[in-house]
């Protein structure tokens, strides 16, 4: 893409924008300059690759026009997008789970607030519900608002999310924590510690104490230090008693749920006794559930563990597998405090991780290392979004991508999600001390499965291929096509929108040639579909930098 | 025992199962020499065939309740101690137990389990857990027992056991030490030692070998890269030259290279199975059931694979019953129960009932406490061997007091475990042909409890 046209590109979307200064002399004087401008448009496609589902033109040449800090300033602003919404217009009463999921599609293809709904997708995969364990029809409501409501937070505060998710009737249900009784000795019951582990092993503290870099503090024994015991879980065991589906009528009623609404308590099934919680801190006797939580929140909230736990892991999902220990503390610091004494501030925290000098430049100055594999379902909103993918005529009809790609939103095997943040794949990665959470479900088996799923969703997967299944969703390539009589113009494209530039000479020059010896027959559509294939089934695209 | 072994001659019995400790002998005079003579037997895949199936329940099976004593005493304490969760004795399956003394019964809902243990093809390891030490209650109490780290949770548990190592920092598992120790028992094999069902795994995980993953629905092989027409082939021509490029950063090496290994042997594998005479054996058209038949089926063609040895693994979620236990744990069991029996079946098909262990593995027993409709996470727990060298009909181990507030018990009914998963599976590992003196690489902390065989399989003194 020339130069000229990309000035030309810029003024146009800043123009479309503002809808000012662009009557006559085309100087776009009225737009603002971009705050942080980008060096290069692949600086703005490695950014957008970070922060949305997957660059588009469009996103380009806005994010060009605006800048990073203008960018995320107007993605703070866009309205939600909600998949209650998505399944209230859809007007089926009780709809399956597979509709969720489709409206998740919907939105991560064409809403506006990608980095909303990116954060969203994240926290999903910190506090983790599933419908794996759960999927009955009823319980689709819930999870999509659970889902809304870590898109509504996503820009919040961490204390916020820890309270709806720990009050959540779909999390109640799959960590068992509605109708969690007191101790009743005489039957031998003691309250059920479910609930209380998970929040603190998976949601908040983690299992040693760290320090503000994420690193293990070693105590005198050289074993990292437990960040509790058993009797703290028992504490918090006791804590999260007496809480039920809203509305119930009684107790122990089996037929009636609430999976919207918050769980409500009742006091006579909640444990009064003292309890001791993380860092000894003593909860007194006599105080009602709603007391007894409130301060147990805020007895999580508040451990040092949290912000670099918490940290740590976002910058896993965006940026990379393996951040140094400098820009984890860089970020749990503004996750301890934003700057004006506020703790948990998860907008402070998002682009104390976008704007970092590691996620910026963490490619260039350590080239081997730095970024992650990509998660399955991001390679294919990644592709998706960048050649247009359009809706078949059943809406987005796909709701088992678990089948070909082993992810699906609110669907991992368990509550320790689809990998673990420490997972290390064994051999070169691990001999280097990496890690890299999403090797834990890439196998012999499934590269194949998503190489192919790649192939039929490329070659055999857009608008106007011989006998495309007109129910599928379709990639869109007149531009790609009009781009494919001259394939270096093609690789070109490709590799900016795919691979933010950074194509090896030697791959460009293989899909080059491969393009060229095809037949120009279509208006160029098998051609673009063929280089597309090669792009997204390849290594390279498959890690992000 | 199994239906074939049973009309077998005896001694020809004990000359096959002998094969190993003569291994396990060599073993002794190193390595090398243990290692020829494991190869010293016929072909791949033949008579000196064998295979464990580690069959994880994911969650923490509740297993006080799938083996339950009968007897009035013990079944009081049980029944005093579950409340809610107990089984009623009436319903409980009464087995025919050669040793200890005493009457005991499954869960309801696992007749077939029932079945395989009156026939010695199954056997009951009692109250076992990931362990560091012979560890006593008083030593608990007084809190100088050295004890796992984050006792009670998920997938610490589960790392331990899979690893039998929490200490070290190689993050190996115990399957993959193995397969590092004996990879030349499958010399010149098309397909890793391990084999997993279930995704990848630690336990399968060594220092030099990697489990190779299959699904229960067999091994897909890639559209639109392969010989079949000119297009496709130029298209696999471009597709690997780019991933055979040279690649400068770690993360694309390593992907790089699984595309590579998954290409050639899912095109072997995939032909093999198509080839192979499908097994008259019914399974359950479980998850479990499906993973299950796999198994068999990949058994089925391992002469073609050149594997002598195999470690499977295959797992089940769903046994964390924190909730809804008395609905949910008879399908958990039952399934079980009738996968088991038709994994067992099939290897009785093909005549390799002898040559096939399976075992039960699970993050941990759970308390005998109910919190209202379900149990939590506990400690000890009783777990499954079978097989036809297996010494079925026994208890293994020392089957608990089910008691609050006993001699096991921690508090709130999480049972100390009195047997170590290291013993349980050093036991398994001899029968499958590690050396005696290579035990303690596989489980180093085995030495420190009173023996690392439990007998449970049939070996010679």
């Amino acid at each position: 893409m020339s130069s000229v046209r990309v000035a030309s590109l810029v003024v146009f979307a800043a123009c479309a924008l503002w809808g000012v200064g662009c009557g006559g002399g085309g100087s776009g004087g009225g737009a603002p300059p971009p705050q942080d401008p980008f060096d290069t448009q692949e600086d703005a496609a490695r950014f957008l690759t970070q922060a949305t589902f997957g660059t588009t033109q469009e996103d380009l040449q806005v994010a060009m026009a605006l800048g990073r800090e203008g960018w995320l300033d107007r993605q703070h602003d866009i309205p939600m997008s909600s998949q209650v919404d998505y399944l209230n217009a859809l007007g089926q009463g009780t709809p399956a789970q597979d509709r969720r999921v489709e409206g998740w599609w919907q939105i991560v293809l064409t809403g506006e607030d990608q980095l909303r709904q990116r954060m969203a997708w994240a926290l999903s995969q910190i506090v983790v519900i599933s419908d794996a364990d759960m999927g009955e029809n009823a319980v689709t409501y819930g999870m999509a608002n659970y889902y809304d409501m870590l898109a509504e937070n996503a820009f919040g505060n961490y204390r916020d999310i820890l309270e709806h998710v720990t009050l959540s009737p779909v999390m109640g249900r799959y960590l068992s924590m509605v109708r969690n009784e007191k101790a009743d000795p005489a039957e031998n019951i003691r309250p059920d510690e479910n609930y209380a582990r998970e929040v603190m092993q998976l949601f908040s503290v983690g299992l040693v104490m760290l320090n503000q870099d994420g690193t293990a503090i070693i105590g005198t024994d050289n074993n990292p230090v437990p960040t509790y015991d058993q009797a703290t879980i028992e504490g918090y065991a006791a804590v999260f008693t007496g809480w039920n589906y809203a509305g119930i009528p009684s107790w122990n009623n089996g037929s009636y749920r609430n999976y919207i609404d918050p769980m409500e308590p009742n006091e006579s099934f909640h444990d009064t006794n003292e309890k001791t919680i993380l860092n000894g801190q003593v909860l007194p006797a006599g105080r009602t559930a709603r007391v007894d939580l409130d301060s147990a929140l805020d007895s999580i909230f508040n451990h040092p563990n949290v912000p670099p736990f918490i940290s740590k892991q976002l910058i896993q999902r965006f940026v990379t597998s393996n951040p140094s220990p400098a820009y984890v503390r860089r970020v749990a610091d503004v996750f301890a405090n934003n700057g004006q004494g506020v703790r948990g501030d998860l907008w402070a925290v998002l682009r104390a991780i976008l704007l970092d000098d590691e996620a910026r430049n963490g490619h260039v100055t350590n080239p081997t290392n730095f970024g992650k594999l990509k998660e399955p379902l991001l390679r294919v909103t990644n592709m998706w979004r960048a050649f247009r993918a359009r809706a078949g005529t059943t809406g987005f009809a796909y709701g088992r991508p678990e089948r070909d790609f082993d992810q699906a939103p609110l669907r991992s095997p368990s509550v320790f999600n689809f990998y673990r943040p420490e997972y290390a794949r064994p051999g070169e990665i691990a001999n280097a001390g990496l890690v890299s959470p999403e090797f834990q479900i890439l196998t012999e088996t499934s590269i194949i499965g998503v190489t192919n799923q790649f192939y039929q969703r490329t070659v055999e997967g857009y608008s106007g291929a011989p006998g495309t299944n007109l129910t599928e969703i379709l990639l869109i390539l007149d531009f790609e096509a009009q781009l494919a009589a001259a394939p270096i113009a093609l690789v070109d494209h490709l590799d900016l929108i795919l691979l933010e530039g950074r194509m090896p000479g030697a791959m460009r020059q293989t899909i080059i040639n491969y393009v060229d010896a095809l037949p120009f027959t279509d208006g160029g559509y098998n051609r673009a579909a063929e280089a597309i294939f090669l792009v997204v089934s390849s290594p390279e695209f498959a890690v992000q930098r | 025992m199994g239906r074939r072994q049973a009309l077998r001659d005896r001694r020809e019995f004990l000359k096959r199962c002998c094969s190993i400790t003569a291994g396990g002998l060599a073993g002794f005079y190193g390595l090398s020499n243990s290692l020829q003579l494991a190869n010293a037997a016929v072909g791949p895949g033949g008579e000196d065939y064998r295979a464990l199936v580690c069959i994880f329940l994911f969650g923490g099976n509740d297993s006080w309740n799938m083996f339950v004593p009968r007897d009035a005493v013990p079944y009081g304490a049980y029944a005093a101690s579950r409340q809610n969760l107990a089984i009623p004795l009436a319903n409980l399956i009464q087995v025919n137990t050669v040793s200890p003394a005493g009457s005991y019964g499954f869960h309801p809902s696992c007749q077939q389990l029932a079945n395989l243990y009156n026939s010695g093809d199954l056997a009951v390891v009692a109250n076992m857990g990931v362990l560091l030490e012979p560890t006593t209650k008083a030593a608990y109490d007084a809190r100088t027992a050295n004890l796992p780290a984050q006792l009670f949770s998920h997938n610490t548990q589960q790392q331990h056991w899979q690893t039998s190592r929490p200490d070290s920092t190689e993050r190996t598992g115990w399957c993959g030490r193995v397969a590092d120790l004996l990879t030349s028992a499958n010399q010149g094999a098309a397909v890793s030692m391990n084999i997993s069902l279930f995704g990848n795994n630690t336990q399968q995980t060594g220092a030099t070998s990697l489990p190779y993953n299959v699904t229960s629905r067999g091994v897909p092989t890639l559209d639109g890269i392969n010989d079949r027409n000119t297009i496709n082939t130029i298209r696999k021509q471009a597709f690997e030259s780019i991933l055979n490029m040279s690649h400068q950063h770690r993360f694309v090496r390593e992907y790089a290279n699984v595309q590579q290994r998954a290409i050639g042997l899912a095109e072997t594998i995939d032909n093999e199975l198509d080839n192979a005479t499908p097994l008259s054996t019914q399974f359950p058209n479980s998850r479990l059931g499906q993973q299950l038949e796999q198994v068999a089926r990949l058994i089925q063609i391992r002469a073609a694979l050149g594997v002598d040895r195999q470690v499977y693994f295959v797992g089940a979620g769903g046994w964390d019953t924190h909730g809804q236990q008395a609905t949910r744990q008879p399908n958990l069991l039952g399934d079980l129960s009738d996968c088991m029996a038709a994994f067992y079946g099939a290897t009785v098909e093909m005549g390799l009932e002898d040559n096939v262990t399976s075992f039960t593995a699970s993050d941990f027993g759970r308390t005998l406490t109910s919190n209202g409709d379900g149990s939590d996470h506990g400690w000890g727990g009783h777990s499954l061997v079978m097989g036809g060298c297996v010494n079925g009909s026994r208890i293994f181990g020392t089957m608990p007091t089910l008691e609050i507030g006993g001699p096991d018990d921690t508090r709130g009914g999480r049972l100390i475990p009195t047997t170590s998963v290291d013993q349980y599976v050093a036991t398994l590992a001899r029968w499958y042909g590690v050396p005696q003196g290579q035990i303690s690489t596989v489980v180093p902390n085995v030495t420190r409890f009173a023996t690392d065989d439990l007998g449970f399989m049939q070996l010679i003194p």
